[in-house]
């Protein structure tokens, strides 16, 4: 990969030029489809970018000290970070050089998590605090059974690279570690029946709540990029590539749309679960078959 | 499995919201907006006593008395309708209309006191001027 296919793929196609509107769109997927299955209207096609547009034309109170700078900080390190983890994804084919192995994709939609915990914290809001200790947890419940079956998918097939595994066709144990990854997406995109961190009736959206104007708008920016990477990566590796490179393109998009849909089916179906019943849901349910996964995948390398 | 074919069926049957101007349908004994007829009324203020809102005020003098009604303080409990016994009130089978204003929906009558005789006889109307978003000029509780 050339510095221009590296600057293309970060800034245009998945990078920012995609990202950014997909982010939006994707949003507006998951609330449509919501409220449809609850026989509402739900919002209009441009909603996300027109709260977007109204968040950055308000004002920020203003905040002192180290804490305020902080609290500056943690939703652009988010956005930026989920925004790389987007340009990373091996949509389109690169040709040598810097490709972006799974690691780093892993560390980079892992940071946004980490500044929403950072940011509650910082705020110094009690509901902040309980949205940040929720999202602790559930970070610790879910990153288990995520990890483990990311790990097993790239055991099975030899390589953490990303372009590599994307071209490789898809096997049964992959199937199983996609499945898991699967499992924990509506921890990691905080929806229902694990939106714990940010709810509203609750805690009052939680680490959120002491955020407006232009840093509430990343802070949702940088959840609808965490969408498009989530449902990315399970787009890429369920997805077999193609050898055409739009047609894999289009592949992607329709992939990550049906999983969104189907996270929003969940979403509407399921109501919120407690704390300690989300975390014995991962630790006890799932994590069994994040074992199984990786033990499997343990065993066929052993064997051959 | 059963929330999902829920989920299904709501997706077919489409949305229930109402879009503007449409409204829904109204039940038997819904209780609108209380209606005033000035033909009617005697004066007797009962029904300012009864509503615990305070959207009914009344105020008056020798010969005259002032009624008046703000739906955007009434709770549509329909006690003013049960106690007004010259019939003189009663309740809109219909949902209150939309208003961009506070007060659009206000009704202030001002009325001349029916002398004895004609109370009796269930009374022509004196006068009856409507005006609407006109507070009345004093309270006399």
């Amino acid at each position: 990969m050339n510095l221009t296919t590296a600057l293309a793929r970060m800034l245009i196609f998945p990078g920012l030029l995609f990202a950014v509107p997909a982010a939006w769109f994707f949003l507006w997927v998951e609330r449509k489809a919501v409220a449809l299955m609850q026989q509402r209207i739900g919002p209009p096609f441009m909603q996300p970018f027109f709260d977007f547009i109204k968040l950055l034309g308000k004002t920020t109170p203003m905040r002192s000290g180290a804490g305020g700078l902080l609290m500056r900080a943690w939703p652009l390190i988010a956005v930026s970070a989920a925004a790389g983890a987007v340009g990373l994804l091996p949509v389109l084919p690169s040709s040598g050089g810097f490709e972006g192995d799974l690691i780093l994709l892993l560390a980079l939609m892992e940071v946004p998590s980490i500044c929403v915990i950072a940011a509650g914290f910082s705020s110094r809001s009690i509901f902040a605090e309980i949205g940040s200790a929720r999202e602790a947890v559930l970070t610790v419940s879910y990153n288990i059974v995520f990890l483990l079956a990311i790990v097993s998918i790239a055991a099975a097939q030899h390589t953490f690279r990303l372009e590599s595994l994307a071209q490789l066709p898809a096997t049964p144990l992959r199937w199983l570690g996609v499945l898991a990854v699967l499992v924990c997406l509506p921890a990691k995109l905080h929806i229902n029946p694990f939106s714990l961190p940010n709810a509203e009736q609750e805690i009052y959206s939680g680490p959120m709540i002491e955020y407006a104007g232009p840093e509430l708008a990343l802070w949702e920016l940088s959840h609808g990029l965490e969408w498009v990477a989530a449902t990315g990566l399970v787009a890429t590796l369920s997805v077999p590539h193609l050898k055409d490179p739009w047609l894999n393109a289009l592949v992607f998009i329709a992939c990550s749309c049906a999983i969104v849909l189907l996270l929003s089916v969940l979403a509407a179906a399921t109501a919120r679960l407690a704390v300690d019943t989300t975390a014995r849901f991962y630790w006890q349910c799932t994590l069994l078959f994040a074992v199984l996964a990786i033990s499997s995948t343990l065993l066929m390398r052993l064997r051959t | 499995m059963n929330i999902l074919s829920m989920l299904w069926s709501n997706l077919r049957r489409g949305v229930i919201t109402f879009r503007y101007p449409a409204r829904p349908a109204v039940s038997e004994g819904y209780r609108g907006l209380v209606c005033f007829n000035p033909e009617l009324c005697t004066g007797c203020a009962i029904c300012r006593f009864r509503c615990t809102a305070r959207a009914i005020t009344f105020s008056s003098a020798k010969n005259e008395f002032t009624w008046s009604y703000d739906p955007g303080q009434c709770t549509f409990c329909g006690r003013c309708v049960e106690g007004c016994k010259a019939h003189a009130l009663s309740q809109a089978r219909a949902c209150p209309p939309v208003y961009l204003h506070i007060g659009d929906l206000k009704r202030v009558y001002a009325l001349n006191r029916k002398p004895p005789a004609a109370r009796s006889s269930a009374a022509s109307p004196i006068a009856a001027g409507v005006q609407s978003a006109a507070p009345p000029d004093g309270d006399s509780h």
